[in-house]
């Protein structure tokens, strides 16, 4: 009954949706001219089912079955012509000249009106009616990229995300999309996989030192892209508002493979290595050694010696001069320089990849089970890291109208020891040690002995630290649901799942007894315990209700609960030496605990109301009871309103040049709620005092009154797809306004807290997303598809508090400081700035070096004006060879490093003026001696007269170190981020050796910049992934270049 | 639409306010303070902060030429940024800590702290305010607790208000008004609490000395000695546990080799023939000589002096419970006499004197009776009626060793030791009179800031508090 108004309504449309008209006019066929094949994918050669077969000069019509396979017979004489259409691939003609088997390949439509997409809540909808942009990435890209964090890999590939990552390649990475919404939230989307919400902290404990001495990775890091069959990304609270309060700073929705389509054995498996070395790592000079003054020579490397507790290169010039060294036992032996010493530590980097996956499924049931283990050793020495994911992906129809099914993955992550971060401090830092250096230092000699040092004030031998200095991870995590579908009646259905997801994470940290800096040496235990569980319940119903008008509806229930425990405990001081064991503590232990639950009932729903299939409306509606809020305000609505119109069908403009065109836009509001624990003002216990509790202010006071933050954003956009969908547009402005913002406001210590918690604050964020796709050439067996995107976004912090107090919100203060100041951009840069004239001339003082104002100021922006990327992939017949270049223009970064390496003088920054042949001036210093090493510092002094004093290149280098301004540099970048290429085998090949495909894939990642100012760093770096530490740089280790290669085969 | 989803969710909403209210129940801390806990905590916190790292080991200590830094001198050649935890620790642990739990102490019902209690916590708070305005001048104080924002007031205005509060804290206490339990150092004993708010307002009153002689000299009229630390035993000092609760300089040589005693005191207690240079000073491993380092030297001038040729404070400091003075019975004696020497007082000023180096050497077990004559019968030890500041100076400032922040406030308002900046100090010659508003101040509290540093001059190191004239 409803098909066949369907059919009418189509009818009258005439050239729309012409597979259904199709499917009507088969039924009744009858024939005598038996036809036989299969449909696969185009570009992944998986088998297509539920394709529409037609003879086209008669009306006999079929589908094609779960294998992708057809069996018709027509009336028709041969040759037969039959037309073959499928959502979202391009439709085709084929003739058809005997009865053998045929194998049709559909390629995939680019905008095509039908294209189906994942929206919030897993709910599919036509790409058309969508009042929003979402956009989507293909497993198969992620999985090339043979990145171990998969938000690395999604670095310049969709418009308006922008990825930074933090500490070579096994740390945590942070993903933004469309500029930070939140002053002091995360900003980071939610991630679902398959109806999941699954956590992406980077769990560090509050308050511990050796807690943040490794840059643990975040959460989603655990997945394995091998396992990822399409990724789509919803960018905002207009897409997104239904999946509730962490839906203003996006959704990354991942459906992972399953066994649907499956061909053959349904076996694929999958080898691959990638090789990593480091691509980042600074020049150093290579003309002077360690030391003080020009002097240096080495007894105990802790100041027994001359200079040889100095952990600087401002020593004697490496000449090959005498001098007695760490190595050689007080006899004087040649002071040269070892260039690649600091090189020559890192190793090659190996990542191995064993995965192999069964998929089947037939009328009733389809399942995939997959398993990966990769082991990846680091390019810092003793790193190694393993995972191993066993997944499974089930459905069964177990009734007609009742479908179950269960999804599974277990990941266990087992990493015997990460590379030391930036905050690995003296005991574990990578970099630390090499920045603060001797640049005579022979490597090779460090390795012979452990024990040796070149420098024992402030390091153990870097070897020592590696081997010895271990941090060890365990992270055992389970993501799974069970769900159901019983279709109640016609247009009416009925959905249930409940899932969760939990893991256990480990953290063991040794020092060894003997450490410079911990000479007892320590052992630390920090564990945590995270789960979040989902139980949601949807009923549905579609109908037509007149011939021009449809609608869904949909309501649901969800309950949610957050669990996240930790547990730190730490011998400060071991006993016996070497002994890693808690209770082997000399003094008593540090520990501490801290638990947290928080619950969310919402219930929520939409509608959609399509007229003639080329206008939709669409509103949502949600509302939430937190647990964080108190009773008064814990119950919160926020609405949705999104609409779209297909301009070519509404205005009959299809044809010629232009195939489609849509116009869309959207209001959307989302609401958010607190952290656990944010009401009441509570006091912290210390450890007793001699049998007497201590009990002192958290320092922050909480909020009773605290009502939820809400995000509104505006959203307009236009879609078009040219000249037969050889060139689409999409184009989106936003306009999001974060208001009643929940702030843990750091205030004047002299307020009585150093934290008060207000509900106030005013962000907006505005931009623009334009993604371009081309394919310039295209013939039989070459084609070039081009694809562009572009983002802007601007950011502004409109106020802090109600009343006006407060300027400036300190995000992060690692040591400048990172803050959000009323009416300025996001994410500023603050701190000390030089002392200025009003001409700009640099102020210095009477001994000639320079001033710092007194008062900071902005020194930058960490937020880029723009970013955008350019892919091209060239296919060739079998062969794909693709190119990624991303860039990020605008932002500044603050490096910690530079300070450190030119204050130390391994810089090559700090020859000029070290000696005459360097451009020193002569002069005769403070203790009469001449030297010949004089520079001056290029300002002015108070009475504006030019600066004349001649400064030691040493104390020249010296002198801005506290000086903020001074280490600031530009964070524009163009990288040519991928180079791909890679060969799938004719099935006809392959066929023979019992294969059913066979593709080998080598893949170059972050092959080189193409643009930087900032040459000793990888400007994209950043210190971990909260807010607070975007923009800032310090110590970090080297990022790499990576060789892949993958050979992916299916039984 | 909004009905229908409330609809759907209002069950939930019925049932489960009490389970949601149960669920935020925060498991970590307690929303319920004790006023003996905190009393303990502030005794402690005070104490580490005190004759800690920051603000004394590497800022007082430095300042006042006690200790110099062997390794890492940046903060012994004044290289500091408004930001560095060695000026800011004050701040933020004075206000955000200390003020804050001693608030809560004085804010409590009388069911839940009695009077002795807000006495404690209000001598507690005047010490704490004390700090603060000697190190940073004008300060936050009459609004602190109060707003986001709080005004500085004037040091004048800090000190007079410090003067009032604590005779009304002294009046507060009374054995009878009920016991004390938290109370590490005096262990409850109300009069010892009750001198000691004496002895600060006798502190604060030298304070105002060269400005507001009529309100000095009042004050101390008006103290009875009698109601003044009257002993060593009397000393207001905290006694620290074993490690990890130990004495925060014990700490810091437990991993950590930076400091030797200055080469500008121990070159003194040398001249002087002084019998605390052994309890000040340790042998250096390479000689049979105390040799003090140099202060503010360049990073490879100060270790070229040799970390085995130079002397490390002495082994008394660096025990593990080694005592954090605060107020010595010493200091009491040593104000008595300037309090004669200026005539706020009748008595001899030469007595006290004497009496007050009696106590410091008694204080660091030096109790011979001959050794003490024949020290304090030197003609470079003896009392110097002409001119007061220097006798009394130069002894506060030995007698003070180790206890960074008194005397760096003392010797900018006696002016003596006349002590030189070491040679590669970046303050143009000159020692730092001040700490920098941490840096913060500016983004969180601007305008009053501002304020302050256009009524008190430049946020520098350099720029002359209020109570110091010369």
């Amino acid at each position: 009954m409803r098909m066949k108004k369907t059919v009418q309504s189509i009818l009258s449309k005439k050239t729309f949706c012409s597979f259904v008209i199709i499917f009507t006019l088969s039924i009744g066929a009858y024939g005598q001219t038996p036809l036989k094949g299969n449909v696969i994918d185009d570009a992944t050669g998986e088998p297509l089912s539920g394709v529409s077969i037609q003879v086209k000069q008669g009306k006999e019509s079929t589908y094609t079955n779960s294998k992708g396979e057809f069996v018709l017979t027509t009336a028709q004489p041969l040759p037969v012509e039959l037309k073959i259409n499928h959502i979202g691939y391009k439709p085709v003609e084929i003739t058809v000249n005997d009865n053998n088997h045929v194998t049709v390949a559909l390629e995939e439509a680019v905008n095509n009106l039908n294209e189906v997409v994942v929206a919030a809540l897993g709910i599919t909808r036509e790409k058309k009616s969508l009042g929003y942009a979402t956009q989507k990435v293909k497993g198969d890209e992620l999985t090339a990229s043979k990145e171990t964090n998969i938000v690395n890999a999604l670095a310049g590939r969709i418009a308006g995300v922008r990825t930074t990552n933090s500490q070579g390649d096994m740390g945590s990475a942070r993903i933004v999309i469309r500029g930070e919404t939140s002053i002091a939230g995360n900003n980071q989307p939610l991630f679902v996989i398959d109806g999941v919400p699954v956590d992406n902290s980077q769990l560090t404990a509050p308050n511990v030192g050796g807690g943040q001495s490794r840059d643990f990775k975040n959460a989603i890091a655990d997945l394995n892209p091998e396992d990822i069959a399409s990724l789509n990304v919803l960018k905002g609270p207009n897409a997104a508002a239904l999946y509730g309060s962490r839906a203003a700073h996006g959704v990354v929705l991942i459906t992972t493979k399953s066994g649907k389509n499956k061909q053959g054995l349904g076996i694929t498996a999958n080898i691959g290595l990638t090789l990593a070395n480091v691509a980042t790592l600074t020049d150093f000079q290579d003309v002077f050694g360690q030391g003080e003054n020009g002097e240096f020579s080495y007894v105990d490397g802790k100041g027994g010696g001359v200079n040889d507790g100095a952990d600087e290169s401002w020593g004697p010039k490496l000449d090959g001069r005498l001098i007695p060294q760490f190595h050689s036992n007080g006899v004087p032996v040649p002071f040269v320089a070892h260039p690649n010493n600091v090189k020559d530590f890192f190793e090659t980097g190996i990542t191995n990849d064993y995965g192999v996956a069964i998929a089947g499924s037939d009328e009733k049931y389809d399942f995939r089970l997959g398993a990966n283990h990769q082991k990846q050793t680091g390019t810092v020495p003793n790193t190694e890291v393993n995972k191993t994911n066993l997944t499974l992906h089930s459905d069964y129809q177990i009734h007609k109208r009742i479908k179950v099914g269960a999804n599974a993955n277990y990941i266990v992550t087992d990493a015997p020891n990460l590379p030391g971060g930036s905050y690995g401090q003296r005991a574990a830092g990578v970099m630390l040690q090499f920045l603060w250096f001797g640049r005579q230092v022979d490597m090779a000699e460090l390795k012979k002995d452990y024990t040796r040092n070149w420098n024992n004030s402030y390091y153990s031998n870097p070897y020592w630290r590696a081997y010895y200095n271990t941090t060890s991870q365990d992270r055992n995590r389970f993501i799974g649901d069970v769900h159901f579908d019983i279709s109640i009646a016609e247009g009416l259905n009925f959905k249930f799942r409940s899932g969760t997801d939990y893991y256990n994470d480990r953290r063991k940290y040794k020092i060894k007894t003997g450490t410079n800096g911990t000479p007892d040496g320590s052992y630390t235990e920090d564990a945590y315990t995270i789960s979040e569980s989902n139980t949601e319940a949807l009923l549905s119903y579609t109908k037509k209700l007149a011939d021009d008008i449809s609608f869904d509806i949909l309501g649901g229930f969800n309950v949610r609960n957050n669990s996240y425990a930790n547990n730190y405990q730490r011998a400060p001081k071991l006993a016996a030496p070497d002994l890693f064991t808690l209770s082997n503590s000399k003094d008593p232990l540090e520990s501490s605990n801290y638990y947290s639950r928080l619950r969310v009932y919402s219930g929520f729903a939409s509608a959609q109301v399509g007229y003639k299939d080329y206008a939709y409306l669409n509103l949502t509606g949600r509302n939430d009871i937190s647990s964080t809020l108190p009773a008064q305000n814990r119950s919160y609505f926020y609405p949705s309103i999104t609409g779209s119109i297909i301009l070519s069908q509404l205005l009959g403009l299809q044809g010629g040049v232009l195939d489609y065109a849509k116009i869309r836009g959207g209001w959307a509001e989302v609401g958010n709620d607190a952290e656990p624990y944010q009401l009441a003002t509570v006091y912290n216990i210390q450890t007793a005092f001699d049998g007497n509790p201590i009990q002192t202010s958290s320092k922050t006071k909480n909020n009773p009154d605290i009502k939820a933050e809400k995000t509104k954003s505006t959203e307009i956009g236009f879609e078009a797809a040219l000249f037969g969908n050889r060139a689409s547009i999409d184009i989106a402005l936003y306009n999001a306004n974060s208001i009643d913002q929940i702030l843990k406001v750091q205030t004047s210590a002299a307020s009585g807290y150093d934290y008060q918690l207000i509900n106030a604050g005013k962000i907006n964020n505005k931009g623009i997303e334009i993604q371009l796709g081309v394919v310039p050439v295209k013939t039989s067996k070459f084609k070039w598809n081009l694809d562009l995107n572009y983002a802007v976004n601007r950011s502004k912090v409109v106020e802090l508090d109600k009343e006006g107090l407060l300027q400036r919100y300190v995000i992060g203060a690692p040591s400048v400081q990172i803050v959000a100041a009323v009416g300025e951009k996001y994410g500023a840069i603050f701190g000390t700035a030089y002392k200025r004239d009003a001409q700009g001339n640099i102020i210095v003082d009477n001994n000639g070096r320079p001033k710092a104002a007194a008062e900071n100021t902005i020194l930058g922006y960490y937020t880029p004006e723009w970013a955008g990327a350019i892919s091209n992939t060239f296919t060739y017949k079998r062969i794909s060879l693709s190119a990624l270049i991303d860039a990020s223009i605008g932002g500044s970064i603050y490096s910690g490093s530079a300070q450190t390496g030119y204050y130390a003088g391994v810089y090559p920054g700090t020859l000029p003026g070290r000696d005459a042949e360097h451009g020193g001036l002569t002069f005769t210093d403070a203790n009469g001696k001449t030297r010949d090493d004089g520079i001056i510092f290029d300002g002015v002094k108070e009475d504006g007269s030019k600066n004349t004093t001649i400064l030691s290149a040493e104390d020249y280098y010296k002198s801005s170190y506290s000086i903020n301004e001074a280490y600031i540099y530009d964070a524009s970048y163009v990288k040519l981020r991928e180079i791909a290429l890679s060969y799938s085998f004719s099935k006809k090949t392959i066929k023979k050796i019992g294969l059913e495909g066979l593709t080998l894939s080598a893949i170059v990642r972050n092959v080189a910049f193409l643009y930087r100012t900032a040459k000793h760093i990888d400007p994209e770096a950043a210190l971990n992934t909260s807010n607070g530490a975007q923009g800032y740089e310090v110590l970090s280790l080297p990022t790499t270049r990576s060789f892949g290669f993958n050979v992916n085969i299916k039984f | 639409m909004r009905n229908i989803i409330l609809i759907f969710v209002a069950l939930a909403a019925f049932s489960c306010t009490d389970q949601l209210n149960e669920i935020n129940a925060n498991p970590n801390a307690t929303e319920k303070p004790q006023a003996a806990y905190l009393l303990t905590g502030v005794e402690k916190q005070g104490a580490d902060l005190y004759w800690g790292t920051y603000y004394n080991l590497s800022s007082t200590l430095l300042f006042v030429q006690h200790w110099a830094r062997i390794q890492y001198p940046e903060p012994d050649r004044y290289e500091f940024s408004n930001t560095s935890a060695e000026l800011t620790t004050l701040w933020n642990t004075g206000y955000a800590t200390l003020v804050t739990d001693l608030n809560t102490i004085i804010a409590f019902p009388n069911e839940e702290a009695n009077s002795n209690y807000k006495g404690i916590a209000q001598i507690l708070r005047s010490w704490v305010f004390l700090l603060l305005t000697d190190t940073y001048g004008d300060i936050p104080y009459s609004e602190v607790g109060k707003t986001l924002v709080p005004k500085y007031d004037k040091q004048q205005d800090v000190y007079t208000g410090l003067l009032d509060e604590l005779s009304q804290a002294a009046a507060l206490l009374d054995a009878s008004n009920g016991s004390i339990s938290g109370d590490v150092i005096y262990k409850g004993d109300v009069a010892k609490w009750g001198k000691l708010a004496h002895s600060l307002r006798l502190r604060i009153a030298l304070r105002i000395a060269d400005r507001d002689d009529n309100l000095a000299k009042q004050t101390i009229a008006s103290l009875n000695v009698a109601d003044l630390i009257a002993s060593n035993d009397e000393t207001f000092q905290f006694t620290f546990g074993s490690s990890p609760q130990h004495n925060p300089q014990s700490a810091h040589f437990d991993t950590r080799d930076d400091y030797r005693i200055s080469k500008t005191i121990v070159d003194k207690l040398i001249t002087l023939n002084d019998p605390r240079l052994p309890v000040y000073a340790q042998l250096p491993s390479d000689t049979s000589v105390y040799i003090g380092a140099g202060n503010g030297l360049s990073n490879s001038a100060a270790q070229n002096q040799g970390l085995s040729k130079t002397s490390l404070p002495g082994a008394y400091f660096l025990q593990p419970n080694a005592p954090a003075v605060i107020y010595s019975y010493s200091e009491v004696l040593f104000n008595l006499a300037e309090a004669v020497a200026r005539t706020y007082i009748s008595g001899n000023a030469e007595d006290y004197y004497k009496q007050a180096i009696t106590a410091s050497l008694n204080q660091f077990k030096i109790t011979n009776a001959t050794d003490i004559n024949t020290y304090l019968a030197q003609p470079s030890v003896q009392y110097d009626a002409a001119n007061y500041k220097r006798a009394i100076g130069e002894q506060k400032w030995i007698a003070l060793f180790g206890q960074g922040p008194e005397a760096f406030t003392e010797l900018r308002r006696l002016d003596y030791p006349q002590l030189t900046a070491g040679p590669a100090s970046v303050l143009e010659g000159k020692i730092p009179v001040r700490f920098f508003y941490p840096g913060t101040e500016q983004s969180l509290n601007k305008d009053n800031h501002a304020a302050a540093v256009a009524s008190q001059g430049v946020d520098l190191l350099t720029t002359k508090l209020w109570f110091d004239v010369n």
